[in-house]
């Protein structure tokens, strides 16, 4: 037990902050000399020795005690009433300047002088007048007053029904036949702001290749009208496995765990992890409706499909937890993912205490707690506990490989029994599992594929809320049931079961005012290079709120409408003249909305890691587009050509090139990506063998077989780029790079591809 | 973002914060302040007035003997090979009970240094010398006695959550003032410490916070990824950086008031010249002999003196693990190896200390020596020959101590217990600690906040006190 000089006054005891709201406030005590006392005798007090951690101007209230105001002793902390006026007995504080307990004792380290606590005495007996000009209740007072917060919740846009608005009218046709188009366009009017140009249709073809695959566009591309461009870019298997990545940063995949063995060194691999990151790439190529994509996610085990079914892969939703074992961390990871991810509200945080900001008191915790730990999450070498499913059949030959060496490492356990090296309390036969096996598994596409599945524990938990979220301390019990924000009337969900299936039909339901809007607004950041909410993953009181909120409506309603379908949201919102503006920055605009909220112009944006490697791959031919399977690796000597979203991701590791690009840590579930701008970023564009290696791949690909002259071939390297001619002044600059160093006996041409691999016109997208 | 960190403009403007370095005159009209997000590095003003500009952390990883070095426990020597009694025993952690036996005195002296009359043992001589500059805390307290909550919670203020280190909470804070090199850089002569690199991640913070470890034994081209390519030749390279550059400004000029562009194009001119900047920070050996000699020519000897070159180039928070995995770790054999390991480490730190006062740069330096616990007063498993004597570990009344930029030298604060097996007075928490260390930085540690999935988190949670004690 750690000493007490870090325990929060009074807040040993209880936990409920709920039902502090409705007191009177600033009872009628007499005042005037009284307040004299007060501060005279016993603010100096206060500030000398409990204001660090009681009062608004430290912004600390430790065990929800405030010293600063009457309404703050009266109403007491965590423990109860801090003051009973007149009765100093039956008053904590006193109690506790008294020190009769250890364990209550306050200030933790210094007494009080006998003085002072006689003045605090008298001061009770007195009647414990306040401060002559009381603060009352403040904003600050009222953090975690969940019977207050709730109040407020009532009238917050995100908890209110979508209620779609009829988009206004805009003036100019163009605007006019898109309702993305009327709502956006009638705010630039409001704002006096014109809306850009449509960008030139190669700028588009770029932009809509790159917005709905995450490829470069090929030659043919820019000959297709735009509409058909877009069918035939919502079509392509590519599709799936981009906007994938925007759900797996949601959802923290990885393919370890976040911890190692420590003897070996070695993480605790996720074999099965691909399987999950297979299933979102179909669910999104076969457009499977959202809804249905929650609920498989959160309850696929409970849904009727057959035991090999590839459905169950959707589970590693759950089971893809940065914690290995069943524990409450872990069941507090999927709590987190599932409430922000899909919700938009940071359930997390009640935890330990109702929360502070938001209508989740940490009864609604303990609900979800109780749905999650109601499920087996076996260790990742508990192979078998993971079902096999159908779709990753080996060939014959496949198979054999695995055999053979699942049986030579076989052996080798058997072999080991139960001997344990000098200096090590594990056994030989686990290390080889969980190493060498694992690693296998982890590779060999002969073995089984499996989901990373949970399953149903015999019989369900009934959960005890833990008081400040310690395991050992017991509160009250509470049903599994969804958030009260969201279900008033908290109807528990099955006995039967987790009720993993119940959360998500209350999840998915239509009528759930955020799940849609969260959704949507991913992917219009995604599309449209920022959020309408800029907070995707927190739509609660402390979330940004929306810049277009009868817009984020309308999309949420239309999407629901139109059966949960993504590629429908997507079209639309790419068939807006808002989307198909024009980039280039207008000078006008940097002063009257620097940060674009309004829309004015499109907004270039950066390649994500992943663009920018499978661009790489792609312009120097090495690009495979096989999908599905095991990870590969993403560089070094034996990278995997295929595209990026099948690159191995370590979590406990994290890739130091993925992190120096932005990469989100897959500890915690993630609302949207980082842009930094970092020399190291540069050092791989001059320096890495990846970027050497395709600059040259990239010109011997082209071998100049057509190009005859030294500017035919600048153009061949230009058009691969860049999807264009070098321009004359970029010719003459060029044919002096290639003048000094072919003087130097260099050859200069892969050199020149990687220059142009380096540039921003790569790099960004306009 | 968090509102209270200022990016001066002043500071801005005498540095970029694109990674590393400064801007030409020529580009200082143009000089736009970015927000947080996109010049992460920007030198920021941190709340008050910084004491230290810098910590370099000395990590004797494993958990280093505090009986045996820093707290004397005298009254141990009429206890000597008597078995703890049950009341103490069962006051242990789980980890412990069962393997923390009899009670060992050290079997070290200890001798008053300097005019302080700091005790320090024999297996610090070096150090010794430096007893009026270190203010030891001999009351340091963990949550769980084991490694990897021990590093963590030391680290990153968690012992399970992940958790930003300090570092990274620093260079948020701070930004970086090195001109071509990582602002955090974790330095070891070779392999990870245990728990590896979650001991400097930067968690939900941006990913250029994260620390950059550093095997100092590994050449210097391949001590950060990508520094150089070694196929073509400098100037080559030049030429083709400059054609790059040529293609855009082109390309930026079209679209301007795009300040990414700019700022990718500046720190592409910052990438190369780190080329040459960050092979020559890390070549110990263009230090003179009698500055090499003074470190000596050893594995924790080159460490520490490449962390005294990365400091005077501006990085921002150094650390210096003792080794890989945990060699501080002495649940056995304990006399042999803590000789070793003292021996190791005892001059080198004691030249930092010496180097970084005859530079002028102890006083804005905070060092920090210490692990990620401590170790028991007792044997550890049964009767055995003295040498394989072990200590297990502790985090109730360890030993850590700070040295430089305003901490107050020469002192000792709290107490052990007279078993040394808990604290007797002035507990000094890790989160205390971090306050502290905070503090020396400029910043209330209650200010230095990243919103993150709803909330403001900080180094020290809900926890912390800044221990104006330790401070001049």
């Amino acid at each position: 037990m750690r000493s007490d000089f870090n325990l929060p006054l009074f807040g040993l005891l209880a936990i409920s902050l709920t039902g502090w709201g409705g007191m009177a406030l600033g009872a009628p005590i007499a005042k005037s000399k009284d307040s004299d006392f007060f501060e005279r005798h016993i603010r100096p007090i206060f500030v000398s020795h409990c204001y660090e951690c009681h009062s608004e101007a430290e912004k600390e209230q430790k065990g929800g005690l405030l010293l600063d105001r009457e309404s703050g002793w009266l109403e007491g902390g965590e423990t109860g009433k801090a003051v009973v006026p007149g009765n100093a007995a039956a008053s904590l504080l006193i109690t506790a300047v008294r020190r009769a307990d250890e364990d209550t004792a306050m200030p933790p380290k210094h007494p009080l002088s006998a003085q002072e606590v006689k003045l605090l005495e008298q001061w009770v007996a007195k009647g414990a007048p306040g401060p002559a000009a009381d603060m009352g209740e403040t904003e600050f007072s009222r953090l975690g007053d969940q019977d207050y917060i709730f109040g407020k919740a009532k009238d917050h846009w995100a908890f209110q029904p979508v209620d779609p608005v009829e988009p206004p009218i805009a003036s100019d046709p163009a605007w006019n036949h898109n309702a993305i188009d009327r709502f956006i366009f009638s705010k630039l009017g409001n704002e006096g702001i014109a809306p850009s140009p449509t960008a030139d249709q190669g700028v588009l073809t770029r932009r809509l290749s790159y917005d709905l695959t995450g490829l470069p566009p090929t030659r043919a591309m820019f000959a297709l009208p735009i509409t058909e461009l877009v069918t035939q870019l919502i079509d392509s298997p590519r599709f799936g496995e981009h906007f994938a990545r925007m759900w797996l940063d949601v959802s923290r995949y990885a393919d370890t765990a976040s911890t190692y063995r420590p003897d070996t060194k070695t993480p605790h691999y996720y074999p099965f992890a691909f399987t999950y990151r297979d299933y979102v790439i179909a669910a999104f190529n076969e457009d499977k409706p959202f809804d249905q994509f929650i609920r498989e996610q959160l309850a696929a085990d409970l849904m009727g499909f057959p035991e090999d079914a590839p459905e169950l892969a959707a589970l590693g939703f759950i089971g893809n937890s940065p914690i290995r074992s069943m524990s409450p961390d872990f069941v507090d990871d999927v709590i987190d993912t599932t409430t922000r991810g899909f919700l938009g509200l940071t359930a997390a945080c009640s935890r330990c205490h109702d929360h502070k900001f938001e209508p989740i008191p940490t009864a609604d915790y303990y609900a979800l707690y109780g749905v999650f730990s109601s499920v087996e999450h076996p260790e990742p070498w508990d192979v078998d506990a993971y079902p096999v499913i159908r779709g990753y059949e080996p060939t014959p030959e496949q198979a054999a490989d695995y055999q053979q060496k699942r049986q030579a490492i076989a052996k080798k356990i058997r072999e080991a029994g139960n001997t344990k090296k000098k200096g090590n309390n594990r056994s030989v036969a686990e290390a080889i599992e969980q190493t060498t096996l694992a690693e296998l598994l982890l590779t060999n596409d002969g073995a089984p594929a499996r989901a990373m599945a949970v399953r149903e524990r015999p019989k369900p938990v009934e959960p005890i809320v833990f008081l400040r979220g310690d395991p050992g301390m017991r509160g009250e019990r509470v049903p599994r049931r969804f958030l009260k924000i969201l279900d008033p009337d908290q109807t528990p969900f099955s006995a039967e079961n987790s009720g993993r299936l119940d959360l998500a039909n209350r999840i998915a339901d239509p009528e759930n005012p955020l799940t849609a809007r969260v959704f949507v607004n991913r992917v219009w950041g995604v599309l449209m290079g920022s959020h309408l909410v800029g907070t995707p993953s927190d739509f609660g009181l402390q979330g940004i709120p929306p810049s277009h909120p009868e817009l984020l409506d309308w999309l949420a309603a239309d999407f629901v409408a139109n059966g949960w379908s993504l590629k429908h949201l997507v079209r639309s919102i790419v068939d807006s003249q808002a989307y198909q503006q024009s980039s280039l920055p207008r000078p006008e605009l940097a002063t009257s909305d620097p940060e674009n909220h309004l829309l004015a112009r499109a907004n270039a944006k950066r390649l994500q890691i992943e663009e920018l490697r499978d661009s790489l791959l792609a312009v120097s031919g090495q690009l495979d587009l096989r999908m599905r399977g095991r990870s590969g690796e993403l560089w070094g000597e034996n990278y995997s050509p295929r595209r990026s979203i099948y690159g191995y991701i370590n979590r406990f590791n994290l890739d130091p090139t993925l992190r120096n690009f932005d990469f989100p840590t897959p500890m915690q579930s993630q609302e949207k990506r980082t842009e930094s701008i970092v020399a190291p970023q540069a050092l791989f564009a001059m320096n890495s063998p990846f970027m050497i290696g395709q600059a040259q791949r990239l010109v011997e690909r082209l071998s100049f077989s057509n190009a005859q002259t030294r500017e035919e071939r600048v153009n061949a390297i230009f058009d691969h780029v860049f999807h264009r001619k070098a321009e004359p002044g970029e010719q003459e600059r060029i044919a002096k790079f290639l003048n000094l160093e072919e003087g130097r006996k260099v050859d200069p041409w892969p050199l020149l591809a990687q220059a142009l691999l380096m540039s921003n016109e790569f790099l960004y997208v306009d | 973002m968090n509102q209270n960190l200022s990016l001066s403009r002043r500071a801005w403007l005498q540095k970029t914060g694109f990674g590393f370095g400064a801007i030409a005159a020529s580009d200082l009209l143009s000089a736009v302040e970015l927000p947080h997000e996109a010049a992460p590095l920007a030198v920021r003003e941190p709340h008050f007035p910084a004491r230290a500009k810098r910590v370099i952390h000395l990590f004797m990883n494993g958990g280093p003997s505090q009986i045996d070095t820093f707290d004397p426990k005298p009254g141990l020597a009429k206890l000597d090979g008597k078995p703890l009694p049950d009341s103490v025993l069962n006051a242990l952690q789980n980890v412990q009970k069962g393997r923390a036996g009899t009670i060992w005195a050290s079997p070290f002296k200890f001798f008053k240094h300097g005019q302080s009359g700091l005790e320090i043992s024999e297996l610090y001589p070096h150090v010794a010398k430096h007893a009026d500059d270190l203010c030891v805390i001999r009351s340091m307290q963990g949550n769980v006695a084991n490694h990897s909550p021990g590093l963590l919670l030391m680290n990153c203020g968690h012992e399970v959550l992940p958790r930003p280190s300090i570092g990274s909470w620093a260079l948020y804070g701070l930004g970086t003032d090195s001109e071509d090199l990582p602002g955090y850089v974790v330095l070891m002569p070779s392999g990870m410490p245990t728990a590896q690199s979650r001991n400097w991640t930067s968690a939900f913070l941006p990913g250029v916070y994260q620390g950059t470890h550093i095997e100092t034994d590994a050449k210097g081209s391949e001590l950060i990824p990508h520094l150089t390519r070694s196929d073509i030749r400098p100037g080559t390279q030049r030429s083709q950086l400059a054609l790059t550059q040529f293609l855009n400004r082109r390309h930026s000029n079209r679209r301007p008031g795009d300040e990414r562009l700019d700022s990718r194009i500046h720190s592409m001119e910052l990438a190369f010249r780190m080329q040459s900047a960050a092979t020559d920070a890390f070549d110990v050996s263009k230090e003179p002999e009698s500055i090499r000699e003074m470190y000596g020519d050893s594995a924790v000897g080159r460490n520490l003196l490449m962390a005294r070159r990365l400091a005077e180039r501006g990085v921002r928070y150094i650390q210096c693990y003792h080794g890989a995995g945990q060699p501080w770790d002495n649940h056995s054999g304990l006399l042999p190896r803590i000789k070793a390991l003292t021996q190791e480490s005892d001059q080198p730190i004691a030249a930092l200390l010496s180097d970084l006062k005859n530079r002028g740069m102890l006083e804005d330096t905070l060092v920090v020596w210490g692990g990620e616990m401590g170790r028991t007063s007792t044997i550890q498993t049964g009767p055995k020959k003295v040498e394989q004597y072990g200590r297990d570990h502790h985090v109730d009344g360890f030993t850590i101590w700070m040295a430089g930029a305003g901490v107050r030298g020469g002192t000792v604060y709290g107490q052990t217990d007279e078993l040394g097996l808990s604290i007797a007075e002035n507990p000094v928490h890790v989160h205390d600690l971090h306050a502290t260390i905070l503090h020396q930085l400029g910043f209330d540690h209650k200010r230095l906040t990243y919103r993150y999935s709803g909330r403001d988190f900080r180094l020290t949670d809900v926890h912390g006190r800044v221990v104006h004690e330790l401070l001049a």
